[in-house]
């Protein structure tokens, strides 16, 4: 052996290695070898410490990059919240209802009627009837072609709901198809108060007001005449 | 909540032919049956024709609180008597039909006014001699 | 019975244990203020809350009592309220029948789970004879 290869304490710097290596492998990002002899072997130990800096640099990257992904999910389960509160909103704001006469609400519905606008339009219908005392809502659904079993399910909610509260609510404008979802539905159609046109359902919701007379007053009568 | 309001009672007032109850605490199922039994011994000493139970304050109805009502209802109706709960709120009614419970021989009305002219109604026709301003 | 752990971080909100009938009063407020806060439509809070209530009485009723865990975390996507109801009682030996609308226990009364369930959008349950029931029920805010 030679003087120019002589390693100063090489059993325990190689323990150490060891030992440091053993240490970041079981989390500790701070061990390092910092060996404070210059000689042949110093080489390799500087070169582990390196090694160890390059690994933790890369583990706190992914850390960095794992919070920032949290943080933009959030982030987005937030925004399509609010995406949903929205399209409620717009939903409530696409389906008015409407006072007509002493004791008659209406809700005229246009369009492709789905689940969620189905359960704005009952929570708002029902709202409405508990806000203005009208002891009748006519939910005309003249202008939707087709609903699938969900929508019927919450259309009869709305009908046994407003029951509940103390009104009554009448469907109107139900076309062959919706009649035939319904019905398929197992649903018994005579549980459902429902008239073939909008009129019809007013001048139903009318004549249970007088509860003496079966004839409509007059005014009655002009209303009916303005709608047609 | 402490011994004292678990003991509260629910007031019951009589006006002319009826009870009126207005339930403006989050019940305990004790408390529940004994507003049962409460309005059952009013009916039985007055002769009140009917009861109007106003829930615009109850925020919740479970099925202990559905059958609660409706059996006070089916009592009520043994001593000649109708019950009607008014004020039902929206939320309450949508859960309710959601759940399932139906509250067979319960009427009910939207505010107090309509549940007064319903049981007047009632009494009209059970009634041909019947004055609802005091005979 | 099953863990917190099938659900990434849950955050916990409350704990607290049913020992009597105010206790459920109490809770069924205590889990609607907390929908309120989390800004859970009304409807829902109602929902919620009902759900909650029958199952409070269950546990009291059947078991005597037991504990409530109040979360809100994220399922399928969505930020939710979790409330699980954890017995030590008798437990349900007949679970099938038991979420049935129609079923009555010997009491004459049904356990109001079907009904409940309806509520929620998610529910979880797991009873063993003698060793009691745990219930969770998930409604998205």
């Amino acid at each position: 052996m030679t003087a120019a290869y002589a390693v100063k304490n090489l059993k325990q710097r190689v323990e150490k290695i060891e030992n440091v290596l053993a240490a970041v492998a079981a989390g500790d990002k701070d061990a390092r070898v910092n060996s404070q002899i210059e000689d042949d072997f110093s080489g390799v130990e500087f070169a582990i410490d390196l090694l160890i800096d390059d690994l933790t640099d890369e583990l706190d990257q992914g850390e960095k990059t794992r919070k920032e992904l949290e943080e933009k999910l959030a982030t987005i389960q937030q925004q399509q919240q609010t995406i949903r509160q929205q399209q409620d909103d717009l939903l409530e704001l696409s389906s008015p209802v409407t006072k007509v006469w002493d004791n008659v609400l209406i809700l005229p519905v246009i369009g492709t009627l789905d689940s969620r606008r189905a359960q704005i339009m009952m929570e708002n219908l029902l709202d409405k009837i508990v806000q203005t005392g009208c002891t009748y809502a006519i939910l005309d659904i003249t202008g939707v072609p087709t609903i699938d079993t969900q929508v019927a399910n919450h259309l009869l909610k709305t009908v046994t709901a407003a029951r509940l509260l103390g009104g009554e609510c009448i469907i109107s404008g139900i076309s062959p198809a919706i009649a035939q979802t319904i019905v398929h539905l197992g649903i018994d159609l005579s549980a459902i108060n429902t008239k073939a046109t909008m009129q019809e359902a007013m001048k139903t919701a009318f004549l249970s007001n007088n509860h003496k007379s079966s004839e409509l007053t007059h005014d009655e009568e002009e209303s009916l005449r303005e709608i047609k | 909540m402490n011994e004292q309001a678990a003991n509260r009672k629910i007031p019951i007032i009589k006006i002319r032919d009826f009870l009126i109850v207005s339930i403006q605490v989050d019940m305990h199922d004790r408390l529940a049956i004994e507003l049962q039994a409460q309005i059952l011994e009013e009916l039985s000493q007055t002769g009140a024709k009917g009861v109007l139970i106003d829930i615009s304050v109850l925020e919740m109805v479970d099925s202990f609180i559905g059958r609660m009502l409706s059996g006070m209802a089916s009592m009520a109706s043994i001593m000649d008597a109708a019950v009607v709960i008014v004020g039902m709120q929206p939320a309450v009614a949508i859960t309710l039909v959601e759940l399932g419970l139906e509250m067979p021989g319960v009427d009910t009305a939207l505010n107090m006014e309509n549940g007064i002219a319903m049981l007047e109604k009632r009494l009209e026709s059970q009634n041909e001699f019947y004055n609802p301003n005091g005979a | 019975m099953f863990e917190s752990a099938d659900v990434v971080e849950n955050k916990q909100i409350e704990g607290f244990s049913i020992e009597s009938e105010l206790d459920i009063v109490k809770a069924r407020q205590l889990v609607r203020n907390i929908a309120k806060q989390l800004h859970m439509g009304i409807v829902d809070q109602t929902r919620i809350t009902t759900a909650v209530s029958e199952l409070f009485r269950n546990m009291f009723q059947y078991a005597g009592g037991g504990e409530v865990l109040v979360e809100s975390g994220v399922h399928s996507g969505r930020n939710a309220v979790i409330v699980t109801c954890i017995d030590h009682g008798p437990g349900i030996a007949d679970l099938d029948s038991a979420m049935k609308d129609g079923y009555t226990s010997g009491k004459g009364m049904g356990f109001g789970l079907p009904g409940a369930k309806r509520l929620v959008d998610e529910f979880q349950i797991d009873s063993r004879v003698n060793e009691g029931t745990t219930v969770r029920v998930i409604k998205w805010i």
